[in-house]
């Protein structure tokens, strides 16, 4: 068989790379994402204690080290065929939900947030965190720092460490709460509710009543019409710890509803030449290319795929901005990338509210935090980690070492998609060869309202998100290249 | 003075650890109740957490760079990093943190941080425990240079 290579992109490692191809009128034809990959996980793993796993995969990446911790700690459930006691569960969605509180106020208010409360054409020095403060004021900036340490506080009481949490077993948790504990949470998520709505508000206010920010939202270059994917629980409602996983379709109808174990009958990685980023699809449908649509198995997962794949949320003001969600955006599904944001908060406030529900569980403080496990086999745990779902699949020899490991991660479930978001981004704003610094921020919307994770540059100084654009024209030499932290 | 040294990295990364290889060693030496000697894998916020309250912070991790070589260990202030954008996608650098910590009044930033850096080419993207020879060899002269930072 011919191989054939996309000449001049090659791999590459260590930062991303956007190359945009474009024709002899200086018109987007191509364009494509390349972003590092941790590579030979299986390998690794081979061979370790079962369960080391929770706290090793919670080390692959320093963004959710909380959703790797259970995706882990529930595929060891089912390896060693042992079904978590209800307090047990009870506790891990708590600390869950205190995972999404930290982590999606982190991503409105310091990341995605400042392309639209600073605002899109902002010079870059001004849209970041600090714009974002200098627009909404110092008061609400000590809000913001606040709840999110909020969101750290109540995982680290339940995980051990606010990092890397050291509490999943299989079969349970190794720590329960006490009184003390219980009411301090509980004074916690009841200013986080109110930190979640007044969150909404403010979109609301900078965001919805904006013309040219809703035009923004819903014009071509950032729709995409893919199939949406997320946990649901019983009633198809956005669950975050635990369920079934749910597809559907550009208009909302299901696709296919799956348990865990069943993941590989479903979902297929397709692997290409130029990137080490694997591109799920679903098999049901098949891969027909980078393209959207009914014969596309590409799937988007996150917040906004999330929302598509269930029919609501189960928390009763966090459903009622579901419901107008829907109505302000048009009808199921919405495929707008840039309403990633909204979907985000709303999930913020969900998380809240279902943290709220949990803590005033009696059942919160029993005692009966573990089963014992049963003999070692094979598990599957799946998780709806910030940005996605995330899959964690292991195979147990009889002593209980790893035999086999595989992981996708919630940043190559949306590979595809990203990959036609910056593509349809890019045509939509680079006309006649005109690039500049703000046509790459455009361009780094579409991706950013995805909150991807590029694994490798979890801390290394200087940090920044390397990224480089490099722009051919129609006889692919290379016509420009945009440089951040490079 | 209460100073706190942070190794800072990836265990699993390979050489992305190196910063808390050094912490590790510099933990069987230190032996003084007003210097803490942790590690995190983190960046950002969370770093700065980690931080406040203290005068002095070192944190000891991998510098990816074009023109220094491998291996070498660099004394670098804080403040001589250049870039404001985020660490990582999803956080905001610590230089953008502390900015912001600022702006909005908080009191217990370290007074001075210092950064014992790793330099290296590229920052491994393959799951693994052991270090590089190369890299290996900057363990003792960044454990050095760290010992000699809190003696000023």
């Amino acid at each position: 068989m011919k191989t054939v290579t996309i000449d001049p992109i090659t791999r590459l490692e260590g930062h991303g790379k956007v190359s945009i191809f474009l024709d002899n009128k200086g018109d987007v034809v191509n364009a494509y994402l390349q972003i590092p990959e941790l590579r030979g996980f299986e390998r690794f793993a081979q061979g370790r204690r079962a369960e080391d796993m929770p706290q090793i995969t919670s080390r692959i990446c320093g963004v959710c080290p909380v959703a790797h911790h259970f995706a882990a700690t529930k595929a060891l459930d089912a390896a060693f065929n042992v079904e978590p006691t209800s307090a047990a569960k009870k506790l891990r969605e708590l600390m869950y939900c205190g995972y999404y509180i930290y982590d999606h106020t982190l991503h409105f208010y310091y990341l995605g947030g400042p392309d639209f409360v600073v605002g899109p054409d902002a010079p870059p020095e001004k849209r970041n965190v600090i714009g974002v403060i200098e627009k909404v004021g110092v008061e609400i900036g000590k809000e913001v720092i606040k709840h999110r340490a909020y969101g750290q506080k109540i995982t680290a009481i339940l995980g051990g460490k606010a990092t890397h949490p050291v509490c999943g077993l299989p079969g349970g948790v190794s720590k329960g709460l006490n009184k003390e504990e219980v009411k301090d949470i509980e004074t916690m998520v009841k200013s986080c509710v109110e930190f979640a709505k007044f969150s909404l508000k403010l979109f609301d206010d900078i965001v919805l009543q904006n013309k040219a920010y809703v035009d923004l939202i819903l014009s071509d270059p950032y729709t995409l019409k893919t199939y949406n994917m997320g946990l649901v629980d019983k009633n198809n409602k956005v669950n975050f710890y635990d369920g079934k996983v749910r597809v559907t379709d550009q208009e909302g109808k299901e696709t296919v509803k799956f348990e865990p174990k069943d993941y590989t009958k479903h979902v297929t990685e397709r692997v290409e030449e130029w990137t080490y980023i694997k591109f799920p699809y679903l098999t049901k449908i098949g891969w027909n290319g980078f393209k959207d649509g009914k014969d596309s198995g590409i799937y988007r997962v996150g917040p906004l795929g999330r929302l598509n794949a269930a029919e609501g949320m189960a928390t009763p003001l966090a459903q009622k901005e579901y419901k107008r969600f829907y109505e302000t955006l048009g009808k199921k599904s919405v495929n707008s990338t840039l309403a990633f944001h909204w979907a985000r908060l709303i999930e913020l406030l969900y998380a809240t509210e279902r943290a709220m529900e949990l803590i005033k569980d009696p059942e919160i403080t029993s005692p009966k935090i573990r089963n014992p496990v049963g003999k070692p086999g094979e598990g599957v745990g799946i998780v709806e980690a910030a940005r996605g779902t995330l899959i964690h699949h292991y195979k147990l020899d009889k002593n209980g070492l790893i035999d086999k490991a595989n992981l996708i991660v919630a940043t190559t479930n949306n590979s595809g998609a990203i990959n036609m978001s910056i593509r349809d981004a890019a045509k939509g704003v680079i006309k006649k060869g005109k690039v500049d610094n703000k046509t790459l921020n455009l361009v780094e919307m579409a991706f950013r309202a995805y909150d991807p994770c590029f694994a490798c540059a979890t801390h290394t100084l200087p940090g920044g998100m390397p990224l480089q654009v490099d722009i051919y024209n129609h006889k692919k030499q290379l016509y420009k290249t945009l440089k951040q932290n490079l | 003075m209460k100073i706190i040294i942070l190794g800072v990295g990836n265990l699993i990364l390979g050489d992305d650890g190196v910063g808390i290889h050094v912490a590790h060693k510099l933990k069987q030496q230190i032996k003084d109740p007003n210097i803490t000697i942790d590690e995190a894998q983190t960046g950002g916020m969370n770093l700065l957490d980690l931080l406040l309250g203290y005068d002095k912070a070192i944190i000891i991790d991998a510098v990816k760079t074009q023109d220094k070589k491998e291996g070498e260990v660099n004394r670098i202030p804080l403040n001589d990093f250049s870039t404001i954008h985020s660490c990582n996608p999803h956080d905001v650098s610590l230089t953008q943190a502390i900015e912001m910590a600022k702006k909005l009044g908080e009191k217990k930033i370290p007074k001075e941080i210092i950064v014992i850096g790793i330099m290296m080419k590229q920052i491994p993207c393959e799951f693994k425990e052991n270090l590089s020879e190369k890299i290996a060899t900057a363990v003792p002269k960044a454990v050095e240079m760290t010992l000699n930072e809190i003696k000023k």
